[in-house]
């Protein structure tokens, strides 16, 4: 009876707010999506894959204007945001872990005051990790009996490739990371010379490029990053490839339990804004709320939109949008991690891999 | 699969193709003249606008951009002298010396033919991108890949000139710069001074204008409303038929070596546009006739960078690696249009690897013959007073650089390294080791690090390595046998007679500053982790001692100095300085009125009236085009 009434408040209230989100116009206005990254990367294909959708679903169909302000290694565009952002909604920031990494880790230069800012909404961009027939390795399970030394190929620790290799660190992987690469693009062309044999690559191109060459033996998927369950732990399968196990299984598997400690706990922190909340729309501090009402009822129309169903399908294996106090609170909370995680990364990356901070 | 080509053709020749193919021809063309904005500006530029059509309209569209990009800038880089994009650097040295000379028209008929050779050339390897060019580019490992930069850095030896060692600060300059920002790996962040602007290094526009552009326009603005030497003729295109036809070989070995530099991903034309010219003077009976006016440099760099820019769609169609930054927008287009390169995909959509050959190869042709029919209407401009062509140019350079990363820094780069590339010139230091240098800094560190990190020292015994060393070593013991038995000639001892060429002054400064700085990196270098420090030392260990020479020698005859060309062009620099103070205060909108009306009335000394119309034709147009490339020209602290 209770629940009844708590469920028919709950009703009345979303319908509240629908109606406060529908005053939010933003018809005449352009609302301007800064990427800082240059136009040919994949943040910025993501955020035109977007756009149409956005401009339908927005109440006031408002123009959409992707900008891109590539870099500093993004931190550029984010500096440039802190100064230029409007709290009135038209300017988002669009961007991924390469951005929030260095706030976490409070390098140098960065301005910008990313656990401070809004969230719009935010899109998944998990990744796979797969290896060469060469090593032997048939499925994750057997990744500790390599036949070949593991070599992986990335471009720097302290950018994208930080929760891959915290990874390895988690399942206890003796890998040899060569980074210094200039993009995943130029690793995956490594990998498929045979100069390295243990890469991940992110959602569109696993798809369309690893996928095939699984098909024709000349890979082996291995793994997902995972995504985050009802309880805001990263345990359950990704859905991208719903067949691989998480980083989470395979440690059961390969240990018997379940993965716990700082290891643990930074590449839970580190992988959900990298892989379950990879491409973020961030806005303005002082963006009312009624603004970010309105982004989460797009977003939420977005997924309900059969053409976007059908287009990401194609392109994501069917990723969807998340928006709402939920996913904020969850994306601040991994922009905050304890100081026991953020020292243990600053200890790992410095003596490891020669990061200096 | 060949049975697609001509459905694909036909489909092509739609109206409405053809149209968003000659549209995006116009739009590359027209960015092509225009120095400092490129491949990738136009593109950019172009990409709201292929949403509005079908997927064949809109990758012909950006494809028409692509291809013509490196045909249209051969007219700046002859014409002005200024390179219409950085890899027509050899173009603008060989090339306008040779306008200089009367000989405009075969520099730019060699130029125009030879960049569609390396167009068709390009377009052919891409129909064969499977059988042929897959396996190539699977095949060119790290170690592989750090040998070419080698072989380049092998052939830039050769652009030093006559003065050793002002060839060698030249390029050693070059090196160090390119060695600012992160090293391998990212561990460290070299000579940043914490300026989150450095944090990527230098772009390569910037790098290029500052160097050859800057200089070009303060002597144009000096030269003022005088018309110093005449209208360049470009009447008769016989000469370059002719220039074409007898350097038809060097031209294809060039587009070849154009094709390789495409597989490579992520390096862009100008590196193999150096190499294709360092082979061009290499393979010459009379080296010393380059950098004053030798088609052969022209021929060689036209065939290559057009070459380039083609074969960079093969990585990126073939495994979805951009081979260069337009091929990467490129990529991102077709990825909006639902299509993921990869090897299936020229199975599965054969129709658009053949839309996309037909594009590349009819744009190569009708782009070369569309130069061919508006350069000599181009060339009367030249007629015009100098400062006035200058006017509209400073403000396109500006906005140039202003696309790396929008924001002031590129301007202050800007106006940085055209201090140094203008005191180069007057020094009479060569530029092209500088621009080489900083172009193959950044593969040879890399790649060197990879080849170590995967391979050990093993990869020196790859045979892919040891083929490219026995190529680079054979030539030059085959010379030194040939040499041993003739009796040595001794012209090569007359470097410190041509250790003064040049204003001393300027020779002086240059070198004492950039000694100091040489010194300050060092010292700062031995915070960095050995690995890190490799790069910046192969520059600042033999940079030391070069520039304390220079400072030496040039020291000695520093007292006999009179006035000079240099002395009289500080003014111009200094205004181009204050200009950029003035974007930085009052934003660009505020700060560009005054400065068009001095280059106008001050330099040109323009009549009030056509002054004054011209001047908001520039000012319209330089707003028009910052809106359309960046949503508006950057503001100031005050405005």
């Amino acid at each position: 009876m209770i629940r009844n009434k708590l469920k028919k408040l709950a009703v009345v209230g979303t319908a509240f707010f629908a109606l406060e989100a529908a005053a939010v116009d933003f018809s005449g206005k352009t609302i301007e999506i800064v990427v800082p990254f240059s136009p040919g990367g994949a943040t910025f294909v993501s955020a035109k894959f977007l756009e149409p959708y956005l401009e339908k679903h927005l109440p006031g169909n408002p123009d959409i204007n992707v900008v891109d302000r590539p870099g500093g290694g993004s931190i550029l565009g984010a500096n440039w945001f802190e100064k230029n952002a409007k709290s009135d909604g038209t300017t988002i920031l669009f961007t991924t872990s390469s951005t929030a990494n260095p706030f976490v880790l409070g390098k140098k230069g960065v301005e910008y005051r990313l656990a401070d800012y809004r969230i719009a909404y935010s899109h998944p961009f998990s990744a796979v990790a797969y290896t060469s027939p060469g090593t032997g390795i048939k499925t994750a399970k057997d990744v500790k009996n390599s036949k070949q030394p593991l070599v992986y190929g990335g471009i720097a620790a302290a950018a994208s490739d930080l929760p891959g290799l915290l990874s390895f660190e988690v399942l206890g992987l003796d890998v040899k990371s060569v980074l210094g690469f200039k993009g995943r693009g130029p690793a995956r062309l490594a990998f498929a010379q045979g100069e390295t044999n243990l890469d991940y690559q992110f959602t569109p191109v696993y798809l369309t490029q690893v996928v095939p060459s699984v098909a024709e033996g000349k890979a082996v998927p291995l793994w997902t990053g995972g995504a985050v369950d009802s309880e805001g732990k990263l345990r359950k399968r990704d859905p991208i490839a719903p067949e691989l196990p998480s980083v989470y299984e395979v440690h059961k598997q390969l240990y018997g339990k379940e993965p716990s400690g700082i290891k643990w706990q930074a590449f839970e922190a580190i992988a959900s804004v990298t892989y379950a909340y990879g491409l973020t729309a961030y806005m303005h501090p002082d963006t009312s709320q009624d603004i970010l009402d309105a982004f989460a009822k797009a977003a939420n129309d977005i997924n309900n939109d059969p053409a976007f169903q059908a287009e990401s399908k194609k392109v994501t294996n069917g990723a969807r949008l998340s928006a709402g106090p939920e996913t904020e609170k969850a994306i601040k909370g991994a922009l905050k991690p304890s100081p026991e995680v953020k020292k243990y990364l600053v200890d790992l990356l410095s003596s490891k891999f020669g990061v200096k901070f | 699969m060949l049975e697609h080509a001509l459905p694909a053709f036909l489909a092509l020749i739609d109206p409405i193709r053809i149209g968003a193919l000659l549209a995006g021809m116009a739009v590359g063309m027209i960015f092509g003249m225009l120095p400092g904005l490129g491949g990738v500006a136009a593109v950019s530029i172009l990409l709201p606008f292929i949403y509005l059509l079908d997927d064949y309209s809109g990758l012909a569209m950006l494809l028409g951009a692509v291809a013509v990009v490196y045909t249209a800038d051969t007219i700046t880089s002859v014409l002005l002298g200024a390179p219409g994009s950085p890899a027509s650097a050899p173009t603008a040295i060989e090339g306008h010396a040779l306008a200089k000379q009367g000989k405009a028209a075969e520099a730019l008929g060699v130029g125009f033919l030879a960049s569609m050779v390396g167009g068709l050339l390009g377009a052919v390897i891409l129909l064969f991108a499977i059988p042929v060019a897959g396996p190539i580019v699977l095949s060119l490992g790290t170690p592989e890949l750090f040998m070419f930069a080698v072989v380049g850095l092998f052939f830039a030896s050769s652009m030093l000139g006559k003065n050793l060692a002002k060839g060698l600060g030249a390029a050693l300059f070059g090196i160090f710069i390119g060695s600012i920002g992160p090293a391998s790996a990212e561990a460290d962040f070299r000579f940043t001074l914490d300026q989150v602007y450095l944090l990527d290094g230098l772009s390569l526009t910037i790098v290029a204008l500052g160097l050859f552009g800057v200089a070009e326009v303060i002597a144009m603005l000096a030269s003022g409303g005088g018309i110093s030497g005449g209208a360049v003729p470009v009447t008769n295109w016989r000469d370059g038929f002719v220039g074409f036809v007898k350097h038809r070989w060097l031209i294809l070995r060039s587009a070849f070596i154009g094709v390789f530099g495409g597989f490579v991903p992520a390096v862009g034309a100008s590196a193999s546009t150096w190499v294709a010219y360092g082979h061009a003077i290499r393979s010459s009976k009379e080296p010393k006739k380059f950098g004053k006016g030798d088609i052969r440099g022209v021929a060689a760099a036209e065939g290559a960078n057009n070459a380039t820019i083609i074969s960079d769609l093969i990585p990126t169609l073939l495994f979805s690696v951009p081979g260069g930054p337009a091929a990467a927008i490129f990529l991102g287009a077709m990825f909006s249009f639902g299509y993921y390169p990869g090897p299936r995909m020229i199975t599965q959509n054969p129709d658009i690897m053949f839309l996309i050959v037909w594009s590349v190869a009819l744009a190569s042709v009708i782009g070369a013959l569309v130069c061919f029919a508006v350069t000599p209407a181009l060339a009367r401009l030249t007629k015009l007073p100098f400062a006035l062509i200058a006017a509209p140019l400073v403000l396109v350079m500006v906005m140039g650089a202003y696309q790396s990363t929008g924001t002031m820094g590129d301007m202050v780069m800007l106006l940085l390294l055209g201090l140094v590339g203008w005191a180069m010139k007057h020094a009479d230091w060569p530029r092209a080791p500088a621009l080489v240098g900083f172009v193959l800094a950044d593969p040879m560190e890399q790649y060197f690090w990879l080849s170590n990190q995967i391979h050990g020292w093993s990869w020196l015994a790859r045979p892919g390595v040891i083929i490219i060393i026995l190529l680079l070593v054979t030539p030059l013991l085959y010379r030194w046998w040939k040499a041993r038995n003739v009796v040595a000639d001794s012209s090569s001892t007359d470097d410190s007679a041509d250790a003064n060429t040049g204003d001393v002054r300027v020779n002086f400064s240059l070198s004492l500053v950039l000694l100091a700085v040489f010194v300050w990196a060092f010292v700062s270098s031995l915070e960095f982790s050995p690995d890190s420090r490799l790069l910046p030392w192969l520059a600042l260990l033999p940079g030391i001692p070069t520039f304390a020479l220079l400072v030496y020698q040039s020291s000695k005859k520093l007292g006999l100095s009179e006035k000079t060309a240099a002395l009289s062009e500080i003014p111009y620099l200094l205004a181009l300085g204050i200009y950029v103070l003035g974007i930085y205060l009052f934003g660009f909108y505020l700060a560009t009125v005054p400065f068009v009306a001095w280059m106008l009335f001050g330099c040109a000394s323009s009549r009030p009236i056509t002054g004054l119309a011209y001047g908001v034709v520039i000012y319209g147009l330089s707003m028009f085009l910052f809106g359309l490339l960046r949503g508006g020209p950057p503001g100031g602290i005050f405005f």
